[in-house]
């Protein structure tokens, strides 16, 4: 199988995904990114980032119930997958292996 | 509760059209959420906007609808070409005709357009065409014409700060040595006999932006009797080296020689101008006083203006120059420079502008015709229109044999959408053979192409606009003939078709024979057009122009020859199958040498308006040689006695208002004369003007010696008159033209518009033709049962024939009808150019009326005939 590769950009998304529960949608995903990390992201980018990551098999995704906010347009919640919960701690543990090999004090800032 | 504020409709509907069915409810949620928000904090308008803006980024690949799978479609677009070849074959002489028809019509659409393409190119290379212009008189706005003074250009020069550069040049041949000259080079006793030479000023080869092979711009004319020639001809006389600084002598004249200063490029196909030589302007005067002397207009004036310059302005402050010209005119005619002051203006003209938008303006140079272009333009797009029309009107007809076909396909679950794609499908196909078949067609005929139109063109196979345009095109002319056959055969409904109640095809045979009249009428319009070019062509090259041309031989450079040319005609005079001879600079053939004169009656000169009137200088032989008709009085006798004679013209007398010319008292800048002869008005210009005033003074000496023989045997003739040439001029070769010869070339203009129109009628002719052999092909299989019925109930050939024919001959009839009118607005006009044409008589439209009445009935009996003949049972017997 080939190799999925996951970008630093899928990764936050992810992450963001997994951190907000049962409340990941393309509108608090956005604003998620934009306070936490500071970064601003228009949302059509966060929906494509999304699509990707179900592409690659690394988030599930259903429909939410209606509401009266929003046009009475239902969300679309994500919610991790096994697979991508795998590549997530991955990425973490090479990280600290990593991290861990550094010389103290050798990042100077 | 207050209504919550929402975002454009129009945006929401784009995203519903856009995007997949599954995104949409999500994506526009969460747009409508970030919506609320920005409106609470930015306001409403901004709100609209950030929402638009990232609906639109909505537009990624992910997000769009995809219209139709793409493994289906290749498998269906590979049915639909199996499909349309299994049709194509079934049919072949449909096919033939469908496919034939489209390619003829292409093929001339292309020529035509290339032919378009070319002519609209001229004087396109420039690097600064925008700001290069030149300077041209308008008087009164009737009279437009590009020559100055030669002072003017140094008063333009100094005087106005707008104008970067200015250049003149002497384009007119006749003027001392621009036109044709003897030429060689100085270690060569051998003359050649060379033409395309002008006189320019140094700064004409930066204006016109010259691209130079040896020397530069700047200084290539900067010396006095200096010449630039070009590529082709250093190439001949010094080949494969650096000519510049070499000295090359003109009609022998070894006072005056001239010292190559640089060597040009060719001028391109499309440029205005095309020289081969350019003498150098610089310090030359052609007489002393001449360079400071506005009596004669002999200079076209070039000028490159700064980028900042408004050339309306300019315009107006060029008006300055009339005074200057109304200064000299003061002196001798104080009338006429009230006239200047007042209606003398100025023009600048794009360099752009020069070959197609100079109808009214009297330059030397060539030119193209936009009226020509825009003929062709309306030509190339109703053949084109004829094919189109033909592949629709083939298309419908022939639908009975796919209604089947549509209807199972609606019953296994086509869609209506499909069948379009289906059958666009297919007249892509058929364009594209048709398309690739026309350009081969065309590239064939190009060589003959080029010589009536005489052009150089090629097809640019190897542009890298070439194949996306042919493509392009093939596109166009796909939708425009394939989209109404595919939807009406894409209309069918399964149930009729299926069983069979659809009367097959002929529902609207009303439009079809509209079309089937358009063709005709276009066809028609084309043959009036061609046969009234041709009788126009017939009626010039025949009418009696006051001379006889025939046998008349027009030997050229005899002034090289000095005194020895009186020796050299009295020699052509003892010859036998010369019965005379004489000399003249003056042939009355468009574009050759003229003198253009003032004449008064004697002592009127201050008071009346002068006479423009045409001064030729020739011998006592002229007369008689050109077969003139000398109405009364008589010609020149004795030189010396008649040095202050004059012969006129009767154009000349009439606008003098004598009623007894003989003995009149005439005079212009150069003196009296005393009429002694009047002659009858012979055409000296082409027949799109009026024959003008003319007179005739005697001279011994001529630059052209005009024999005319007076035997059969023309071959004998010219050895007999070359060898006494090579006696007198051994390092001369011989040059001579037939006075017919060049008088046909004046109105090559008409003989190649005859041509063209007879071509492209016969074409349209052919299309029309076709279409309606497949049409009436198409009628008689319709009608076949009736026929096979109205046979066994004993009707005859003629019956069946006249049923068959009649529908036919009604359209003709009706195209006739309208084809009239429109070949008579467009004739006149045509005619209109011309001051002796031809009237457009009835006749024409009967001749074209019986031919095209006589070809449809030909292509239409062949099916009828066949129909009438077939034995009944073969129609009858199938069920």
């Amino acid at each position: 199988m080939r190799k999925v590769y996951i970008g630093e950009l899928e990764e936050v998304v992810l992450l963001i995904v997994v951190m907000l529960q049962e409340e990941a949608y393309g509108v608090a995903i956005t604003k998620e990114i934009d306070q936490q990390l500071d970064r601003k992201m228009s949302v059509s980018a966060v929906h494509a980032t999304l699509h990707r990551l179900a592409e690659k098999g690394f988030v599930t995704s259903h429909l939410g119930g209606a509401t009266a906010q929003r046009g009475g347009r239902r969300k679309r919640y994500f919610k991790v997958t096994p697979s991508g919960s795998q590549v997530l701690t991955k990425i973490q543990e090479a990280r600290n292996l990593l991290w861990s090999q550094l010389p103290p004090n050798a990042l100077t800032i | 509760m207050n209504v919550r504020p929402h975002p454009p409709e129009w945006i929401s509907k784009l995203l519903r059209v856009v995007c997949k069915d599954d995104l949409f409810e999500e994506i526009e949620g969460d747009l409508l959420e970030f919506y609320d928000e920005w409106v609470t904090t930015l306001g409403r308008k901004k709100a609209n906007q950030l929402y638009a803006w990232h609906a639109l980024k909505f537009l990624r690949p992910f997000a769009i609808r995809r219209f139709s799978s793409k493994l289906d479609n290749q498998i269906m677009i590979r049915n639909y070409l199996k499909v349309a070849w299994r049709s194509l074959k079934k049919n072949k002489m449909f096919s033939t005709i469908k496919v034939g028809g489209f390619a003829i019509g292409i093929a001339a659409f292309t020529l035509i357009s290339f032919f378009i393409l070319d002519e609209l190119n001229y004087d396109k290379h420039y690097e600064n065409g925008n700001r290069i212009y030149r300077i041209a008189n308008d008087y009164k706005g009737e009279e437009k014409w590009t020559s100055f003074p030669g002072p003017a250009a140094e008063i333009i020069r100094s005087n106005y700060p707008g104008i970067e550069k200015v250049g003149r040049l002497i384009p007119q041949s006749g003027w001392f040595q621009s036109g044709d000259n003897q030429l060689r080079t100085s270690s060569s006793p051998t003359n050649f006999y060379e033409e395309g030479f002008a006189y320019a000023d140094p700064e004409l080869l930066a204006i016109l932006e010259i691209p130079m092979v040896y020397g530069n711009q700047e200084e290539a004319l900067s010396v006095p009797r200096s010449i630039v020639i070009s590529e082709r001809k250093a190439q001949k006389y010094f080949p494969n080296q650096d000519p510049v600084g070499q000295t090359i002598i003109l009609n022998d004249n070894l006072e005056e020689p001239y010292v190559v200063g640089g060597v040009m490029k060719n001028f391109p196909s499309q440029s205005h101008i095309d020289f081969d030589y350019l003498i150098s302007l610089y310090q030359h005067e052609f007489w002393p006083g001449e360079q400071t002397n506005w009596c004669c207009w002999n200079y076209n004036i070039y000028v490159r203006l700064k980028s900042t310059t408004n050339p309306e302005e300019l315009e107006e402050q060029l008006l300055t120059i009339r005074d200057y010209v109304a200064q000299y005119q003061e002196r001798n005619n104080p009338s006429q420079a009230e006239d200047t002051k007042k209606y003398h203006t100025f023009i600048l003209q794009p360099v752009a502008d020069i070959y197609l938008k100079s109808d009214d303006i009297h330059d030397s140079g060539k030119h193209g015709n936009l009226q020509i272009v825009w003929l062709f333009v309306a030509i190339a797009t109703l053949v084109l229109l004829l094919a189109c029309v033909n592949f629709i009107n083939l298309s419908t007809a022939k639908s009975a044999n796919r209604s089947k076909e549509v209807g199972v396909r609606k019953v296994l679950g086509s869609r209506r959408k499909n069948l379009i794609q289906q059958f666009l499908t297919e007249s892509f196909l058929i364009c594209f053979v048709s398309v690739s078949i026309g350009i081969s067609l065309a590239a064939l005929f190009l060589p003959s192409f080029n010589e009536v139109a005489q052009k150089s063109l090629s097809i640019p196979f190897l542009s890298w606009w070439f194949i996306p345009g042919v493509l392009g095109f093939i596109l166009l002319i796909t939708f425009f003939s394939g989209l109404y056959p595919s939807f009406y055969l894409s209309a069918f409904r399964p149930v009729d078709v299926l069983k069979s109640s659809l009367s097959q095809g002929s529902k609207n045979s009303r439009l079809r024979s509209v079309m089937v009249v358009f063709q005709f009428s276009a066809s028609i319009v084309l043959m009036v057009s061609a046969l009234l070019v041709y009788r126009q062509l017939d009626f010039i090259l025949n009418k009696d122009v006051g001379f006889d041309r025939e046998q008349v031989v027009v030997i050229q450079g005899v002034s090289t020859m000095g005194e020895k040319s009186d020796i050299f005609k009295n020699e052509l005079k003892s010859l036998s199958n010369v019965r005379s001879a004489s000399l003249s600079n003056f042939i009355p053939i468009s574009g050759t040498k003229r003198d253009g004169n003032g004449f008064w009656l004697e002592g009127r000169q201050d008071l009346d308006k002068q006479v423009g009137t045409q001064r030729w200088t020739v011998d006592g032989d002229y007369i008689e040689t050109m077969g003139m008709n000398l109405l009364e009085g008589r010609n020149f006798g004795d030189m010396a006695q008649d040095s202050s004679s004059i012969i006129i013209n009767q154009a000349l007398a009439s606008k003098l208002n004598l009623q007894e010319p003989i003995g009149a008292r005439i005079e212009n800048y150069l003196g009296t004369w005393t009429v002694i002869g009047l002659i009858q008005d012979f055409h000296f210009e082409s027949m799109k003007m009026e024959i003008e005033p003319l007179a005739l003074c005697p001279t011994t000496n001529g630059a052209a010696m005009i024999v005319k023989l007076q035997s059969e045997d023309l071959k004998e003739s010219l050895t007999d008159i070359s060898a006494k040439w090579d006696n007198l001029m051994p390092n001369q070769p011989i040059r001579y033209t037939f006075l017919d010869d060049s008088f046909e070339i004046m109105y090559e203009n008409v003989t190649r518009a005859a041509i063209v129109f007879a071509a492209f009628a016969v074409l349209a002719l052919i299309v029309a033709c076709l279409g309606l052999f497949g049409l009436s092909a198409f009628m008689v299989e319709q009608r076949r049962k009736e026929i096979s019925i109205r046979k066994v109930f004993g009707a005859s050939l003629q019956n069946i024939f006249n049923l068959l024919t009649f529908n036919f001959l009604k359209m003709i009839v009706l195209s006739l009808v309208i084809a009239i009118p429109f070949s008579l607005v467009i004739m006149s006009r045509w005619l209109e150019d011309f001051e002796y044409a031809v009237g457009i008589s009835w006749d024409v439209y009967l001749i074209a009326g019986i031919t095209i009445t006589v070809i449809s009935l030909v292509t239409v009996s062949f099916e009828s005939l066949r129909a009438g003949l077939i034995n009944p049972t073969r129609g009858l017997k199938e069920e």
